[in-house]
């Protein structure tokens, strides 16, 4: 795709997304108003100026990661918009500080390059588990910048100006994730080779010298074990998924899958023995139907409705994707299921997909060892993340609970995803020589 | 290190793989199911707040409509006139709780097709009229609230059929509610309130609960043993104080506890007069069960029926009394193991009113498209021969005696000569429910009608369908007669 049809394509997805919005308006209300114009302006806004952005700092990037992203961000806004109006009001808002930030992130890159990440990488660590560490702040103290549980789980901050409709929200582990996965390509590529070569045989598994993982395994038990702590299984999921998946990728060598898999059995198991909620969201996945009044409802309803969408949906506004509880966040793929039917999911997951086969791509071209590794894990993060949550609703695997990257409302996650979007233009400009 | 990176794309495209053939099963292969899953509350909801066709009565009387909501030009709110008097029959439809009644059994004819849907664009453009259609039902709205009012608050229920279509006139549960609260958002609530509410007004006695029909049921024996030449009007009985079962210790006495006639001797005529216990349980021996049985099942008994819903079987287990006379001499004064809704003898006494053809009761006569053309008509359907027109007569004979002269003399009108059976069932509880089955007038009957009241403390131990129910027919028919004038 030329950089032409991609700017095309951005303004074609804005206008799905308005075009979504007034399909919802005339169904609810049998009139059109301001909001579709504005949710066009926004978009174009947004993307437009991302695009520009890209143009002017990244010129050499991908042309194949902005356009998928937008179209998948329009067909989620809309199902927001039509779940919940007041939060897709504030869902623009985050459009635009999203593509703000990331248009940050590619003009400091193009000031310094990838090459500060991997220099940083230590100080990108300690940012990244102190950002995980804050929502552990206290709820009730003085400072304006304090933790907050919501649902069970501590997973938020909030910067408390003291205004109720100006205190921010923020999911600090949507950057952190981010910081991860660069700190863990860098520390990898400077340690592929004993990491490849120092082997201790386990039986047919080869294992690397304790020494040389040690470091890492202690990053990364810290923040599995905070993410636990906060009661955030779905991202300690995909934080160690996605940390096994780097490895065998640095080392070729199987046994770190064959490990990573028993560990996340072990760990599975042992969560199931220790806490309810955990078992009540196993047998929730095992057969909703049967625990439909508690655990199973809210997969229950996901599934009836998917069912109802069938082929070609209730069409925008026409469904009932209310009656899923957290629609808008965890569900909304049930939502779009019902709403735009077969053809709406088919053409979501065709989307994903070629953000994932785009991201795996750059990867694939990379020279350096930094980039094939920082590429390769943030595609991770970003597919795996979007397999969890789409392969819970359908059933695949037990629901976790995280948001669908670009489709869920949800502030921080917009902003950590455009970023991990434009860090993957800018190592594809960086490779394009 | 793109080797790994190659195995990883492929497991990542495995993995994309998987999620498109799940939602392939849940949206394509299992949709209609899901669709359909009775806890999948989206297809009643699609129905609320759009028009749902008119309920209306032969007279003009509205029973149900849709009227625009004052506060959302695009939703309709459905009302039901008619009240608690109609509810059971009409049913309601509520979003939360679903359909009911005939809002349930004609649901596809009532609703509104316009879903706004691509395939209704396409419907439009090929002709289709997408707007609901209209019913129109038997019930006689003033017949139907008199028999409510008659009931009173109390436990019961009134049944009326024109014996010459089968159509019916009344079909009354008490107590009733008000359909509306069970319509809005607070309908969990109001549900929940019926539910726990003294008598439990949900319940349709009418129609789909079964009670031990008690004397009533002579008429069945009665007309069997006539039809079959096992008796006449003037054959007689032994006329004991108790009546011995066969190969029992128990013993059968009657409603006085004394002998019905003179001691000696008593005939088919009087015994049916006076409800004589000891004479049906000997006649119900002598006839047999495989008679007693075949005319049973004619009048209705042991046998679904096309209605507008399911109607739960009446029962004489005949197979079960074959090879047993003394719960055959039970079961032939309507008691021991045989069960019959209000409507089932209602049918029974339209049966005879109607010379021994059986009709099919039914509750819609026509049903209307949105320019009030008709497009369907209800035509009665026969259900069979139940007795020769000479047994029918006969009957009609014995009928009239108990009302002229025997056990259901509250029943009589003025001016009109009314026939019928009254009925004091023992059943399986401690109190007895008194019955009244019956039809008017006698020369060219018009009417058939069962009143059923559950017994209970409110009605005592002593309580009769001659002193209760009777006067309740009684009314009943000559509101009903005099609005034929």
């Amino acid at each position: 795709m030329t950089r032409k049809a991609e700017g095309f394509s951005i303004v074609l997805a804005s206008a799905l997304g308005a075009f979504g919005v007034t399909l919802v308006n005339f169904a609810n209300s049998g009139t059109v108003d301001a909001q579709t114009a504005l949710t066009f302006l926004v978009f174009v806004i947004a993307f437009g100026g991302l695009y520009v952005a890209v143009l002017t700092w990244a010129p050499r990037s991908s042309s194949l990661l902005l356009a998928p992203v937008a179209a998948i961000t329009a067909i989620g806004f809309l199902e927001v918009y039509r779940l919940d109006p007041v939060r897709a009001g504030l869902q623009r808002w985050w459009l635009l500080i999203g593509a703000a930030v990331a248009a940050g992130v590619l003009y400091l890159l193009h000031l310094g390059s990838t090459e500060i990440l991997r220099r940083y990488r230590y100080i990108i660590l300690l940012i990244s588990v102190l950002l995980l560490l804050l929502p552990n702040l206290p709820q009730d103290w003085a400072f304006p910048l304090k933790g907050l549980e919501v649902n069970g789980s501590r997973l938020w901050i909030v910067l408390d100006t003291g205004i109720t409709s100006l205190s921010l929200q923020f999911q600090p582990a949507e950057i952190a994730k981010l910081g991860l996965v660069s700190f863990v390509a860098a520390y990898l590529a400077d340690h592929q080779h004993a990491l490849r070569q120092a082997h201790r045989k386990i039986g047919p598994i080869r294992l690397p010298e304790p020494r040389q993982l040690l470091p890492l395994l202690i990053t990364w038990a810290l923040s599995v074990l905070i993410l636990v702590s906060q009661r955030d299984l779905g991202a300690s999921v995909l934080l160690f998924a996605s940390f096994v998946l780097l490895l065998y990728a640095t080392t070729g060598s199987a046994g770190y899958l064959v490990a990573g898999g028993v560990l996340t059995v072990l760990a599975g198991f042992a969560g199931y023995q220790a806490f309810d909620h955990v078992q009540r969201r196993v047998a929730g996945w095992l057969d909703p139907f049967a625990n439909f009044e508690d655990a199973g409802y809210q997969i229950s309803q996901g599934l009836f409705a998917l069912g109802s969408g069938s082929l070609s949906g209730a069409g925008p506004g026409l469904g009932r994707p209310d009656l899923i509880p957290n629609a808008s966040t965890d569900f909304i793929f049930a939502a779009v299921g019902e709403e735009l039917g077969f053809a709406g999911t088919v053409a979501v997951l065709a989307l994903y997909g070629l953000v994932v086969a785009v991201g795996l791509g750059i990867a694939f071209r990379s020279r350096t060892t930094f980039h094939k590794l920082l590429a390769a894990g943030l595609t991770f993060v970003f597919g795996v993340q979007t397999f969890l949550i789409i392969g819970g609703v359908l059933r695949l695997v037990p629901l976790t609970g995280i948001t669908l990257p670009f489709m869920s409302y949800g502030g921080s996650a917009f902003v950590g995803n455009l970023v991990l979007i434009a860090l993957l233009l800018r190592i594809s400009h960086e490779e394009a020589r | 290190m793109n080797g790994p990176i190659r195995r990883l794309a492929i497991g990542m495209f495995a993995a994309f793989t998987a999620l498109l053939l799940a939602v392939t099963w849940f949206q394509v292969i299992r949709a209609d199911d899901l669709k359909t899953d009775p806890r999948n509350a989206r297809p009643a909801l699609s129905e609320h707040g759009k028009e749902r066709g008119v309920i209306v009565a032969s007279d003009g009387t509205i029973l149900a409509q849709s009227v625009s909501d004052p506060d959302d030009a695009l939703a309709y709110n459905r009302e039901y006139p008619g009240g608690a008097a109609f509810a059971h029959a009409i049913g309601y439809s509520s979003f939360l709780l679903g359909n009911t009644g005939l809002e349930s059994a004609y649901a596809d004819v009532l609703r509104s097709r316009r879903d706004l849907t691509i395939s209704d664009l396409v419907g439009v453009i090929l002709g289709q009229d997408l707007r609901p259609s209209s019913i129109e039902v038997t019930l006689d709205p003033e017949l139907q609230q008199a028999a409510f009012d008659a009931l009173g608050g109390r436990r019961g229920a009134v049944v009326a059929i024109d014996p010459r279509s089968g159509a019916v006139l009344a079909l009354v549960s008490s107590p009733s509610y008000d359909p509306h609260p069970l319509l809005g958002d607070g309908a969990d609530a109001a549900w929940n309130d019926l539910l726990a509410a003294p008598g439990s007004p949900l319940s349709d006695r009418a129609s789909r609960e079964l009670y031990a029909p008690g004397s009533t049921f002579k008429t069945v024996v009665a007309s069997a043993a006539i039809d079959a030449g096992v008796a006449g009007l003037e054959t007689t009985f032994e006329d004991p104080v108790e009546f011995q079962l066969p190969g029992s210790t128990a013993t059968i006495s009657n409603f006085t506890g004394r002998v019905c006639n003179d001691g000696t001797s008593v005939t088919l005529l009087r015994a049916f007069v006076v409800s004589c216990n000891t004479t049906f349980a000997d006649l119900a021996i002598r006839l047999g069960a495989t008679d007693l049985g075949i005319t049973a099942d004619a009048l209705g008994f042991n046998r679904d029926f096309d209605f507008a819903w399911t109607i739960p079987q009446a029962s004489f287990p005949t197979a079960a009394l074959a090879d047993d006379a003394a719960a055959l001499g039970q079961s032939g004064i309507g008691e021991r193991d045989v069960r019959a809704t209000p409507l089932h003898m209602a049918m029974v006494a339209a049966t005879v009113a109607n010379g021994g053809q059986l009709y099919s009761p039914y509750l819609v006569s026509r049903v209307f498209d949105a320019d009030g053309n008709a497009t369907e008509s209800t035509e009665p359907v026969e259900l069979g021969r139940a007795m020769a027109p000479t047994t029918a007569s006969l009957m009609t004979q014995l009928m009239e005696r108990v009302v002229t002269e025997g056990t259901g003399t509250a029943a009589s009108v003025p001016g009109v000569r009314v026939a019928g059976k009254t009925g004091t069932a023992q059943g399986s509880g401690e109190f007895p429910h008194p019955w009244f089955i019956g039809f008017a007038p006698v020369d060219n009957p018009t009417i058939a009608i069962a009143v059923f009241l559950e017994g209970g403390p409110d009605l005592g131990e002593s309580v009769t369908g001659g002193a209760v129910s009777a006067p309740i027919a009684s009314t009943l028919l000559e509101i009903w007669l005099s609005g034929e004038q």
